[in-house]
């Protein structure tokens, strides 16, 4: 089910609607939670609701067994076994086919003639997301940072809470499994924040993202031509646009519903393309996963502990599992490389250049960062290597003659659009939303929801698909 | 921070907000109406998962969309008719699935409009990739899907301003449609006259054409330009010998299931009789696939009351002489034996 469709109206007034009767006890409400997420994750793909069970009842176990086993060597069991299950998961279902090609190409490339059939595999919604956070628990446990959850309702909760199962925030237990052991309600404040981030979400995918960026980037990117430079640098930007409008609106509604039914998540995004630089990057995109790498991947390769040479090895690598985490596709090996290149050399000019950041020279370094991110996009959006190095050669300018594929309009909007973008990131870079919300009178307020709306309601989404659905 | 009122400001102003929307629209002529979408084609096409005996379906493109009318063609042949034309389709990728992916073996109607029918077997080309959409859709649409749909019905019955078109041509009025004809100095391909809407259609797809495009001429001749504008561009050359060989293999299996095949070649005038008579010469093409299918076959052409027929557009028969021609084609074909009610499951 997706945020943007009919249906989830329907399912959100009946979820609330439950949730705030006095029908049920608060185990009884975690019960109807936990059922309506099923159904949330079930109205698309019935039987993948069974890889959901099996997550959850391995690290359930396992997370159970790492509490009260003291040898050691069984405790790494448990936990091998949680890895197992969960990325012998995305193994099979994300890479299996990625992997197939691959052996096919070596084995062809040492000289055995051998084709494979590409295997007809469903790619279940979510799944590089649910697998993480529940690995999350099983590798804390492990490390005996958390306490294990209280009962197999408040787990299994956890790990299919339906505001953020299918594309986060990916949320750590110890945030999240701990909330369910009190009965929650929102306030009155709470609860009319909730519909406004709701709203915003709603707005950045349905009206910024779907209606005015999408068809600009999909025309760009799937054009067979070699194209001119302006319309190589719209399609970029508009997708720039897209990604972030589209997933940030996902976070943004999961953190708003959430926080309707008195869950409170993390934040996922803070303004990220006014970063400077891009280890500020990773600290505003995507913050879940960045977090969850660092903390899972990049450290326990030795993270800054063992001397620069294998800190910056550990980055790579990161960032390259990272890339490869998005998609089953050397396109996106090559976005995380290139983003671990960008941290590298960050990290030297660091060491050796030391710059004040002022207003002036911030802005600069903003946009100069957003200009090597929209480098790395091409990489992300780009199906084929020849498209993705089609689209640089024309982005800086290698091809004179380049096809034309954008009406002037076209471009206009996207520049309009990403302009503002933009501004508004740079403007809140050292704030956020609730701030700003505050100082506003909540007349203006209500006007600038109102906008929102109405603009959601006319653009009329016909339930795309969130992008970040597919990884 | 007094989020309660805001939120109260916000739900009165939204409010305020789409009902002069739907007013605005309304006053602008635009009445509610029913898309003729995915999900209504998928709905029909479930009906072929356990058809009744008496199921007589249609397959093709527009043409056999608008001219035959449903509820004549039930009347008069006590049938249960299954519409699965698409506009702008050809009919082989629907053809195929009926054939290798369902047991139906009654009644097959099959609309051919040269320019479509005859135009390639390119996968990635729309008349082939249109209507292998909507299969592909039929099967893996979701519950979700579905119920999305079911809600959206009465949305689409009562509000003018809320339209749940898929296709370009489909004259919605959302944010994004609204945006798009928004044009300024043309920089890559020539803009194309709009497509002002000529559809009205139900959830069991019968088609009329609406009243406004025989009352008001001004109106039929824009979606006349739009024909001109779209028949004046550059057409790859048809693909005969192969869409014809294509088309008589699944024949074959199809009355090889005891399925009964019907050819019918719905009318057209003006600029669309011209272009399809010089490009689409009938011997060459509609009699040489007749002769190779071996079925029955109806060409408008044969048959004097179908001579004056009125076309608001050059293409598609206006609901009264498509209720005619209905009536007049199933009196035809009963006078020629066919039977309309013979199948089982």
């Amino acid at each position: 089910m997706l945020f943007n469709s009919l249906s989830f109206v329907v399912f959100l007034v009946i979820v609330l609607a439950l949730y705030y009767s006095k029908l049920f006890s608060w185990t009884n409400k975690k019960r109807m939670l936990l059922l309506a997420s099923y159904i949330f994750y079930g109205l698309w793909n019935p039987p993948l609701v069974i890889l959901l069970w099996i997550s959850t009842v391995v690290d359930w176990t396992a997370g159970k067994q790492l509490a009260i086993e003291e040898n050691q060597k069984k405790r790494k069991m448990w936990l091998l076994l949680s890895m197992f299950v969960n990325l012998g998961f995305l193994a099979f279902f994300k890479y299996g086919n990625f992997l197939l090609e691959n052996f096919t190409s070596c084995l062809n490339a040492i000289g055995f003639e051998y084709q494979a059939q590409p295997m007809d595999i469903i790619l279940p919604m979510g799944i590089s997301f649910y697998t993480f956070q529940t690995m999350s628990y099983t590798i804390d446990m492990y490390k005996r940072k958390i306490e294990p959850a209280r009962t197999f309702l408040d787990f299994a909760l956890y790990v299919t809470f339906f505001p953020q199962l299918v594309a986060g925030p990916i949320v750590r237990a110890k945030d999240l499994i701990t909330q369910f052991y009190e009965e929650k309600k929102a306030t009155a404040n709470q609860f009319f924040w909730g519909a406004f981030l709701l709203t915003i979400g709603l707005f950045q995918k349905v009206v910024l993202a779907d209606t005015l960026l999408a068809e600009t980037s999909d025309t760009v990117f799937g054009s067979k031509d070699v194209l001119h430079s302006l319309d190589a640098w719209t399609g970029t930007l508009a997708f720039s646009g897209q990604i972030f409008f589209d997933f940030a609106g996902y976070s943004t509604c999961a953190i708003g519903i959430a926080l309707m039914l008195g869950i409170i998540l993390p934040d996922n995004f803070r303004y990220p393309y006014a970063a400077i630089g891009f280890s500020d990057l990773w600290k505003r995109w995507h913050i879940s996963l960045s977090s969850w790498l660092r903390d899972y991947l990049y450290i326990p390769l030795g993270g800054n502990r063992h001397g620069i040479t294998r800190m910056y090895v550990a980055l790579m690598l990161t960032m390259l599992l990272g890339g490869l985490w998005h998609g089953a596709a050397w396109t996106f090996v090559i976005w995380g490389a290139l983003h671990g290149i960008y941290l590298v050399v960050e990290r030297l000019l660091k060491n050796n250049i030391k710059i004040k950041i002022t207003p002036v020279n911030g802005i600069v370094l903003a946009l100069l960062t957003y200009m090597l991110v929209n480098i790395t996009w091409v990489f992300f959006r780009a199906r084929e290597f020849v498209t993705a190095k089609n689209m640089i050669a024309s982005m800086f300018f290698m091809n004179s003659e380049g096809k034309k594929v954008l009406q002037s309009f076209d471009i206009i909007k996207v520049l309009v659009v990403i302009t503002l973008l933009f501004i508004c990131h740079w403007l809140m870079r050292n704030t956020n939303m609730k701030a700003v919300s505050k100082k506003t009178n909540p007349i203006i307020l209500g006007v600038f929801w109102a906008v929102l709306v109405f603009l959601i309601i006319i653009a009329q989404g016909s339930g795309e698909q969130f992008i970040y659905f597919q990884f | 921070m007094n989020l309660k009122q805001s939120f109260f400001v916000a739900l009165i102003l939204s409010f305020v907000a789409v009902v002069s929307w739907e007013c605005y629209w309304r006053y602008q002529g635009l009445e509610p109406n029913i898309d003729d979408n995915k999900n209504l084609w998928a709905n029909q096409r479930a009906k072929l998962k356990n058809f009744k005996p008496n199921t007589a379906v249609f397959i093709g493109s527009s043409r056999i969309l608008y001219d035959i009318q449903l509820d004549v063609w039930e009347q008069e042949t006590n049938t249960k008719p299954v519409m699965l034309a698409v506009q702008g389709a050809s009919p082989l990728p629907v053809f195929k699935d009926i054939v290798e992916k369902t047991d139906y073996n009654g009644l097959l109607v099959v609309g051919v409009t040269p320019g479509l029918f005859f135009s390639t077997l390119f996968p990635q080309a729309s008349p082939i990739k249109r209507p292998q959409s909507l299969v592909e859709y039929y099967y893996d649409r979701t519950y979700a899907q579905r119920l999305n749909h079911a809600l959206s019905v009465p949305l689409q019955k009562y509000l003018a301003f809320y339209r749940d078109g898929d296709e370009a041509w489909d004259t919605d009025v959302d944010l994004k449609t609204l945006i798009s004809r928004i044009k300024l100095e043309p920089r890559s391909e020539p803009f194309y006259p709009p497509f002002n809407n000529f559809e009205e259609i139900t959830l069991e797809r019968h088609m009329k054409m609406p009243e406004r495009m025989i009352t008001d001429t001004a109106y039929a001749n824009t979606v006349k330009e739009a024909w001109k504008a779209i028949l004046g561009g550059d057409f790859p050359p048809p693909e005969r010998e192969a869409t014809t060989n294509a088309f008589v293999e699944l024949a074959k299996k199809f009355k090889e299931k005891g399925g009964n095949l019907i050819l019918v070649r719905c009318p057209s005038s003006g600029l669309f009789k011209e272009v399809e008579s010089k490009g689409f010469p009938r011997n060459a093409f509609w009699d040489g696939l007749v002769e190779q299918v071996g079925a029955k076959s109806y060409n408008y052409m044969d048959y004097e009351q179908f001579s004056n027929l009125h076309l608001p557009e050059w293409s598609h028969l206006s609901t009264e002489d498509a209720r005619f021609f209905t009536s007049e084609l199933i009196k035809i074909m009963k006078a020629d034996g066919i039977l309309f009610n013979s199948k089982t499951n």
